[in-house]
């Protein structure tokens, strides 16, 4: 009860990049794996929870500069991502998501100003090792977790042409992941925790050639709750993406490094059904090439509910 | 597309709700905070026990110790005893609540978790009901005072089949 939920933010969302070679644009994807619900859970748990994120992808970068934007462009990703976590027994337990993504560009200097495409997203199955986890006794807590992407995800949305990869809701693509984190706990009610991640997301080739780079995160940050209703958190995200592939061949304005601030807040109705407000504030980015669109900012509110 | 079936049909299995299955309580022996007197659960057999495991700094279960109080008093007669087990990591913070609200059921300490651990404690509240022959006949994770009338009920169950 005294521990707050908030980890599932320590992983960093799917990026899916634009084949073209114009400027593109980075991280457009639906946060598939970023609302995975990683908490640790004791046998025969069960959480629900749903998260609704608007992530707005307007800045204009060229390596780590901002650019002025003067084409009017407006580009915007709306999802729904339903998530659940059951403990098979106290060390091992399995998540799971699905989503549904909406994705709007306008562009006002373009033949073809505007494009919407929605649909089910990409979906993601992790099971998870935690060989010990906090508890009054103990102030450390460790898991594992691997998985897969499923490409569950309509990815031929189309205008009047097949939509760019990036306005696709889902990869068409399978991807593995692998995800390792560490919480500490200040005292023993674990009221303040530090908390630290790292995973990487190996991206398959989908029915167009076209391969997604990987991704490796870290996260690190701190958790407190104020009390059993009140809770917030802060972590720091480091995210590197390797350049897309076409072919095999790398495509350029794809791929970097950013730095995220990922603040949330934690309301509790009840010790089973709680809801969490969150934001995600690009720090710092260098990111490949000479233009790419990425991050203004996103927001995300999630409710969840647990049972046994 | 067959993948994807598969994936789902894994998702299906996996999700499928596996039984908690109750058993023999694990060892809970210790002396008692303010008597020092030895309190074992196996000293219990004949009597219906509730183990509440709680600590200073947990609100519901603060709110539980004068609940468990009430029913001891009211089923004690009949067979019915609690022993409560404190992990404060200071035991000074739990005993200085218990100063202010006395409860005559025995009280152990276990900052250390010698006893929490067999029992499998990792958030509280968390209490157990153990019937005469020492088995665990339910596991809770949540107090709140409604609660208390179904517990009672539990109780009462166990008392009856206990006489007959």
């Amino acid at each position: 009860m005294k521990r707050l939920l908030l980890t599932a933010g320590l992983i960093q969302a799917l990026c899916v990049g634009e084949p073209v070679q114009a400027a593109t644009c980075s991280c457009a994807g639906a946060p598939v794996l970023i609302y995975l619900d990683t908490t640790a859970v004791e046998k025969g748990q069960f959480f629900l929870s749903y998260t609704a994120e608007d992530h707005q992808i307007n800045d204009l970068v060229s390596g780590s500069q901002d650019v002025p934007d003067e084409t009017g462009r407006d580009r915007s990703t709306f999802s729904h991502v339903l998530s659940a976590s059951y403990a098979l027994s106290d060390y091992w337990s399995i998540s799971a998501l699905t989503s549904y993504v909406e994705h709007e560009r306008k562009i006002g200097s373009s033949f073809f100003p505007k494009a919407r495409s929605s649909g089910m997203g990409d979906s993601v199955i992790l099971l998870r090792y935690t060989p010990f986890f906090i508890t009054p006794f103990r102030r450390h807590e460790l898991s594992f977790g691997a998985g897969v992407r499923a490409p569950t995800g309509e990815n031929e949305a189309a205008d009047f042409f097949i939509l760019s990869e990036d306005m696709q809701p889902g990869t068409g693509a399978w991807g593995g992941i692998a995800w390792a984190s560490y919480s500490y706990a200040f005292n023993q009610a674990a009221t303040v925790q530090f908390h630290a991640s790292a995973n990487y997301l190996h991206n398959g080739e989908n029915d167009r050639k076209y391969t997604l780079g990987r991704e490796y995160n870290l996260a690190s940050g701190f958790s407190h709750s104020l009390n059993s209703r009140f809770g917030y958190s802060a972590l720091l995200r480091y995210r590197q993406s390797d350049p897309d592939r076409r072919f095999g061949f790398e495509l350029p304005n794809t791929g970097g490094e950013w730095l995220d601030f990922v603040p949330a807040v934690r309301y509790s109705f009840t010790d089973r059904f709680s809801a969490a407000l969150s934001g995600r504030i690009p720090i710092w980015r260098d990111l490949n090439g000479a233009l790419q669109f990425t991050t203004s900012y996103s927001w995300a509110v999630s409710l969840r509910y647990g049972f046994r | 597309m067959v993948s994807v079936r598969y994936f789902l049909l894994t998702l299906i299995f996996c999700f499928s709700p596996l039984s908690a299955a109750d058993g023999t309580a694990p060892i809970l022996e210790g002396d008692d905070v303010f008597s020092g007197r030895a309190v074992r659960l196996s000293d219990y057999r004949d009597k219906v026990v509730l183990v509440d495991f709680w600590a200073s700094w947990c609100p519901p279960c603060l709110e539980s110790l004068p609940a468990w109080e009430a029913l001891r008093q009211e089923l004690g007669p009949r067979g019915f005893e609690v022993i409560a087990v404190n992990v404060d990591e200071n035991t000074s913070d739990g005993l200085d609540f218990l100063r202010e609200r006395r409860v005559r059921y025995p009280v152990l300490a276990d900052p250390e978790g010698r006893i929490g651990i067999p029992w499998g404690i990792r958030t509280l509240p968390r209490y157990f009901l153990v019937d005469t022959q020492g088995n665990i006949v339910s596991d809770h994770r949540r107090f709140r005072s409604r609660d208390v009338e179904g517990l009672r009920s539990e109780i009462l169950e166990l008392l009856h089949s206990k006489t007959h």
